[in-house]
């Protein structure tokens, strides 16, 4: 007969018992043994429970490891049904998750102003919506960093040093992941610590904006101007199949446009976005104006903000069935596909009528701007083509204009990273007809000059006409 | 239960078994950790707020089973990964749960570092003496002797001795709760629920970083029944691991963040945009004399010249008359101390090369600078030097104009050596009739508005500064 008391008694549903026998050293009242049979399901041997001497002390509840192991008993329940059956088919009892939308404000009119490039980033990221910035200090993208140390505080926004960049990329992980718009500054050795979470975040499809002001390599190098890091970003976000949009601005005032474009489009595509600067980008001052309107960001449906409106959401790049870890690689493929197709971007300057193309990013490509006007003006035909995308490189943009060409000079204060990038991009897109490809490179933080760009491209010239 | 997925959908799809069974090897006690934080969520009434962080180790699929927004984390990061959650949404009540090689080898500075911050949040440090999902090699926790995959022979003295977290944790400031549990009889999980629920309750109080190090017991790796490894867990990690509170302070609840700001025009002030545009002076103007599109100057001294100020002032007075401005300073260490020099452009419509390698105006505030970049001025070009400092200007291009004015002299005679690169800068209009004095003056007094005191004094350095160029044919040289 059943007992009146509330204090519920255990009934073991055998399939889920893995017969460990915890609860068997838990019961005073020995009311639990040791099985002799093998479940035909687990393969396991459940325990027996005997209630005749159970007074629902409830100690062999705390003492099952399995959460279905043992059950209260209920007397309209059938003992001989081993599987639970609940009366919805859903696993979680929580709603389904909605977007927050996020809203955008106008921005009282300004005047423009005077700033360096990790200053103008930092307010770029303001003016995204960003309030969360986690962040280890690394020359030169420090200044960034503190900037936005002094202005979070007063935003409500919150500044965290962490303990290194590994912290840091899984701070960003945690922040990104919970729907915010989060960043770092970091330069080329700190960087190379994030890959890891990078890959993380892309696998988990986390978003976040990294702003690495590179400098000059390998190893600990020095805190010159260098495009160190193009390989990386572009082919090496951490293990597994990775990739994320690559910024290249040349200005303060693309430093504060384009970190505004990375936050809009690490949440469109639910990827991190890398913004290259170098060096000198970083400390170079110049006039910046001010967008139009700012960002009030909201909070993504995905998001595992930590309300009941998100409680169903997970963020986790595991994946440990193959077939299931191979259908999130397509996924992920499709996005870089659609990414590929719909956000290539360059700068196109005296290209049109061009017969000589320098391509060139960051800061090069003021050296080779300068040069181009030069080479105009002696009457050379010369044109910049600046890519403000590194990856997808935008071939689509570069393609029209190479039938024209009698040279390319690449530019790059890398030891042929963009140029790397460049031929790989002509390759995949099965362009064979290709004008001979010379270069001026530096590297160790010297940058490349417009006088020695103008010689190149004469050069070439001068041996073409010669011969 | 009911904080347990009422079907483990995401255990290889919930199928069979799996919808209902977890993961874990007969008699493991992660699954009883797993129990008392349900349990602990549900009398807290937090299920909708609780965001479980999954750490790397044989609980790296806690996300099975926890009814939460939950979140897997890299190997040892669970830390950082809750920190950011935290700051997040300071509402949602974090919780990372670590095995001994997750949190005490790999991820040693992110739990050191966020314990000492302090910031609300659970950790559960599952310690049971052995690496798990990767077979059972040397855990940061093994006992001294034991043997394991990766210490066939025993842990010897010369794997170190095993890392004792909850002291650590515990003598640390941040913690405001710390205590070492276990699940080997009834006793003793009576205390590591009450421990669970009271490190999550903490964090729900706001109160602080709370830390509980439960003992658990891995029959597998053990080799052994779950009753002898609860036996081994009693009688040998317990010596080596003395259970109870390491620290239990009473802190009143500290932890309030406001909600973000996004007023458009606080963010404006916060920036020091403003709405005023500077005065022209230069009436649209440009100094085509010195050449037609694009000027190049290029400022060098010692750090503490206020080379880069003057450098900044020349950019913001082009910027300021409608025309394009740019300022590159030398950085790093050498920026602390030892030579400084800055580029500075002023273009009509826009600064193609930021650089100046071949400046048309050079101001040199010492003997090394003027020597180093003195021959790189264009020819024609303007150099301006400090003649107190300088006695012997080195043979430059005869077509370039050079002159010496005193700046340091001038500027300690007037009171403070501080301002005598505006000296310089009054010389350097005076000298190339860049742009008109009042520009130069308004940058400066705009630069100057939140030290007002300072004006008159650099005013007048400016001042000097342009009268030294014009008296300069009354000057002995
Ligand atoms: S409730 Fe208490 S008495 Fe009853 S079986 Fe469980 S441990 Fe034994
Ligand atoms: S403790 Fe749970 S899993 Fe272990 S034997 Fe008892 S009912 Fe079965
Ligand atoms: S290997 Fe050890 S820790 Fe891992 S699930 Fe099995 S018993 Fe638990």
């Amino acid at each position: 007969m059943l007992q009146t008391r509330e204090r519920p008694k255990p009934v073991v549903l055998p399939a889920y018992c893995k017969g460990c026998g915890r609860c068997v050293s838990a019961c005073p009242q020995h009311c639990i043994t040791l099985g002799t049979e093998i479940n035909p399901e687990s393969g396991l041997i459940p325990v027996e429970i005997d209630l005749e001497k159970c007074n629902g002390c409830g100690l062999c509840f705390a003492a099952c490891p399995e959460p279905y192991g043992l059950t209260a008993y209920d007397p309209l329940m059938d003992l001989d049904e081993s599987y639970l059956k609940f009366p919805d088919e859903d696993s979680s009892t929580a709603p389904v998750p909605q977007e927050i939308s996020g809203e955008t404000l106008p921005l009282p009119p300004v005047e423009p102003l005077m700033i360096k490039g990790t200053y103008a980033a930092a307010i770029g990221a303001l003016l995204a919506g960003c309030r969360h910035f986690f962040g280890y200090p690394i020359t030169p993208s420090t200044e960034g960093a503190e900037l936005m140390a002094k202005l979070l505080p007063n935003l409500n926004g919150v500044f965290v040093q962490a303990v290194s960049e590994v912290a840091t990329v899984n701070m960003m992980y945690g922040c990104g992941g919970a729907g915010m718009p989060c960043m770092t500054f970091t330069s080329s050795p700190g960087f190379s610590l994030m890959l890891e979470g990078v890959s993380y975040m892309i696998g988990a499809e986390v978003p976040g904006v990294f702003i690495n002001i590179m400098r000059g390599g390998p190893g600990l190098g020095n805190i010159g101007p260098e495009q160190a890091d193009i390989k990386l970003a572009c082919r090496g976000l951490g293990h597994g199949n990775t990739h994320a949009i690559v910024l290249t601005p040349d200005s303060p005032q693309e430093m504060l446009d384009l970190t505004m474009l990375a936050f809009e489009l690490t949440f469109k595509y639910r990827n991190p976005v890398v913004l290259l600067g170098d060096g000198y980008l970083g400390q170079i001052t110049g006039k910046v104006k001010l967008p139009e309107r700012m960002i009030k960001p909201g909070i993504p449906s995905w998001g595992v903000y930590g309300d009941d409106m998100h409680r169903r959401n997970l963020i986790c790049s595991i994946q440990l069935s193959e077939p299931d870890l191979e259908i999130h690689n397509l996924h992920l493929n499709e996005k870089y596909q659609r990414i590929i197709e719909s956000e290539q971007r360059a700068d196109c300057f005296h290209c049109d009528d061009a017969d000589t193309l320098i391509i060139a990013a960051n800061t090069p490509a003021r050296m080779a701007k300068g040069a181009v006007q030069v080479l105009r003006d002696r009457g050379v035909k010369a044109g910049l083509f600046r890519p403000i995308t590194l990856w997808p490189f935008p071939i689509d943009i570069l393609a029209p204009l190479l039938p024209k060409l009698r040279q390319i000079v690449i530019v790059e204060a890398s030891n042929g990273q963009l140029e790397d990038e460049l031929r790989l991009a002509l390759s995949h897109a099965e362009i064979i007809d290709v004008p001979p490809i010379s270069h001026v490179r530096h590297f160790g933080g010297v940058l490349p000059q417009q006088q020695e760009i103008i010689d190149r491209v004469l050069e070439t010239i001068d041996t073409e006409v010669t011969s | 239960m009911s904080v347990f997925y009422r079907n483990f959908e995401r255990h290889a799809h919930g199928a069979g078994l799996k919808g209902h069974a977890t993961h874990y090897c007969p008699g493991c006690g992660h699954g009883i950790a797993h129990n008392f934080i349900g349990e602990a969520i549900e009398e807290l009434e937090i299920q909708d707020r609780t965001i479980a962080i999954s750490p790397v180790g044989c609980s790296v699929f806690l996300y099975y089973y926890l009814d939460v927004g939950n979140t897997q984390a890299a190997h040892g990061r669970a830390p950082a990964v809750a920190i950011g959650h935290k700051v997040a949404n300071p509402n949602s009540i974090v919780i990372s749960y670590q095995g001994d090689g997750d949190l005490a080898s790999i991820g040693l500075a992110e739990i050191i570092q966020s314990a000492q911050l302090g910031i609300p949040i659970t950790v559960i440090f599952v310690n049971n003496a052995i690496y798990g999902m990767t077979g059972g090699q040397l855990a940061p926790t093994t006992l001294m002797g034991m043997k394991t995959a990766t210490s066939p022979q025993g842990r010897s003295r010369m794997m170190g001795e095993p890392l004792r977290m909850a002291e650590m944790i515990a003598q640390m400031e941040g913690p405001v709760y710390v205590e070492r549990v276990a699940l080997y009889d009834n006793k003793q999980r009576n205390r590591a629920k009450k421990a669970i629920k009271k490190a999550i309750q903490l964090q729900k109080e706001n109160r602080g970083f709370a830390f509980v190090e439960v003992l658990s017991e891995c029959p597998t790796h053990l080799k052994m029944n779950t009753a002898e490894a609860q036996n081994w867990v009693k009688e040998q990690m317990v010596p080596v691991f003395p259970l109870g509170v390491k620290k239990d302070i009473t802190v009143e609840p500290w932890f309030e963040m406001q909600a973000p700001d996004f007023n458009p025009q606080k963010l404006v002030d916060q920036i020091g945009a403003v709405s005023d545009a500077a005065p022209k002076f230069a009436g649209g103007q440009f100094p085509a004399h010195l050449h037609p599109e694009d000027i190049a100057l290029k400022l060098a001294g010692a750090g503490g010249d206020g080379a880069q100020t003057a450098a900044m002032l020349i950019a913001q007075a082009a910027v300021n008359e409608g025309f394009d401005g740019t300022h590159i300073p030398s950085y790093g260490p050498e920026s602390r101390g030892g030579t400084s020099y800055a580029d500075v452009h002023v273009a009509r419509s826009e600064v193609l090369s930021p650089a100046a390698a071949n400046p048309h105006i050079l101001i040199a505030f010492n003997a090394p600078s003027l020597n180093k970049f003195g021959p790189q001025v264009k020819p024609g070009g303007i150099v301006l030097y400090d003649s107190s400092v300088v006695s012997e200007p080195p043979a430059l291009d005869p077509e370039v104009k050079l002159y010496g004015i005193p700046f340091a002299q001038i500027a300690v005679d007037l009171g403070s050596m501080l301002v005598k690169n505006i000296v310089a800068l009054g010389a350097l209009q005076a000298a190339s009739k860049l742009f008109p004095p009042e520009t130069f003056l308004e940058a400066v007094r705009r630069a100057l508005q939140h030290k007002c005191a300072m004006i008159p004094l650099n005013e007048a350095a400016f001042e000097w500064g342009q009268k030294a160029v014009m008296h300069l044919g009354d000057m002995p040289e």
